[in-house]
């Protein structure tokens, strides 16, 4: 979801750029196959750095357990050119936020991902333009992490 | 004395004389007005151009994709094993690195062109400039002259570009690419020439129908066409590959530093 019908018309009329102007090229640049494109993860967390940096933004999350034993997650967005042209800011993830992020999971087991889509305190929905998304196939959800009261 | 008589003759003289330049002048530049298309601004990349299937949109200003380069064969074994050899780890979970993308270099010539992010050209007198939004990456396109030789220029990421108009079509003429600069991982040598046409298909569609040549590698010339779109009152961005969490491991393979 995005505020506004003008974001919205921005995000439809950049949709080619993003999903039919940019895989190919990005494969000569950047491989994506790292990420499990069979499963998707859920990780509930709170928000330690958005680092809105190029070649590719960061978003840096410590997720906790039910016994309260904390995993920090660095989950992988695209670049932020790509994400202005969908509307992001800089400013829309601010530390201390709990948000609810959808991930494929790096394949080597380690706490990290590629984010598909983010859920913000306001309940918004945030996709990241992720070239070639439905080449990552969302699967039930699994949710690692609980928010924090 | 000049006669009254002789005077009228000089000014007929004089206004046929004027009349003759105002009329060879406005030819002129109504050739070149007619010669040159508004290409100016920003455009995106156009098209489906990842899988042979999707072409099937009937769309007829989507140009083919990029065919295998037409490599001499004892060059293009070693091409299609790296192919596989990337594919292979890309299967396997764990993508060969890419040199440039761990290091933040550009693409340079003629990826530069693929137009991942978007492009902008720049019309000025005696020059066009060409400026990818990614890496911020410029070419300029010097106007009407004449092409340098290899000895006149050091290698680079763009070469050294010339070009000019003609009958609504930009031709332009590069050389001077770094060997290691490569277009989809194919070998080129110093000789590599890459000509390019850049013309309209439609009011906001501009084809790059680029011709490669290099005699030591190549069969034949390598031609293949990008399309783009128009992006009115699109305000370029900038990019600076500041922070890339991006490195290479002991085996070659791509990874990503975890944690802040």
């Amino acid at each position: 979801m995005k505020t506004g019908i003008c974001s919205l018309l921005r995000g439809i009329l950049y949709f080619n750029l993003l999903v039919f102007g940019v895989a190919a090229a990005v494969s000569a640049h950047h491989s994506f196959a790292m990420y499990d494109h069979k499963s998707t993860v859920t990780v509930n967390g709170t928000v330690t750095k958005f680092q809105w940096t190029n070649p590719h933004a960061y978003l840096e999350l410590d997720v906790y357990d039910a016994k309260s034993n904390m995993t920090h997650y660095s989950i992988e967005m695209t670049s932020i050119n790509m994400m202005r042209r969908l509307g992001w800011k800089s400013s829309l993830i601010q530390s201390g936020d709990q948000v609810k992020a959808t991930m494929a999971p790096l394949l080597n087991g380690k706490p990290g991902g590629l984010l598909l889509d983010v859920t913000l305190p306001d309940g918004k929905v945030w996709e990241t333009g992720v070239p070639a998304a439905n080449t990552f196939a969302r699967t039930p959800e699994v949710v690692i992490g609980v928010m924090q009261p | 004395m000049i006669t009254s008589g002789r005077r009228i003759e000089i000014l007929l003289a004089v206004i046929a004389v004027f009349g003759l330049l105002f009329l060879t002048g406005y030819t002129v530049v109504a050739a070149a007005e007619n010669d040159i298309a508004d290409i100016g601004g920003a455009w995106q990349r156009y098209g489906i151009m990842f899988n042979a299937a999707n072409m099937a949109t009937g769309d007829k200003n989507i140009p083919p994709p990029v065919s295998d380069p037409p490599l001499k064969a004892e060059f293009l074994r070693e091409w299609q094993a790296q192919r596989q050899a990337r594919r292979d780890a890309d299967a396997a979970g764990t993508p060969i690195a890419n040199p440039n993308y761990v290091n933040c270099i550009g693409d340079g010539m003629p990826t530069m062109m693929v137009a991942m992010f978007p492009i902008e050209f720049l019309l000025s007198d005696g020059q066009i400039t060409i400026i990818e939004e990614a890496y911020t990456q410029v070419r300029r396109v010097y106007l009407d002259q004449q092409q340098v030789t290899l000895d006149d220029i050091e290698p680079g990421f763009f070469g050294h570009s010339v070009g000019y108009w003609k009958e609504g079509v930009l031709h332009v003429d590069t050389i001077g690419i770094k060997d290691y600069v490569q277009f989809q991982y194919t070998p080129h040598s110093r000789d590599m020439r890459i000509n390019e046409r850049f013309y309209k298909v439609a009011p906001d569609i501009l084809w790059d129908e680029i011709t490669i040549t290099d005699p030591e590698y190549l069969t034949q010339p390598w031609v293949f066409t990008y399309a783009y779109k128009h992006m009115p009152g699109y305000k370029m961005q900038e990019y600076i590959c500041e922070a890339n969490r991006e490195y290479v491991d002991e085996h070659g393979y791509q990874q990503i530093k975890i944690g802040e």
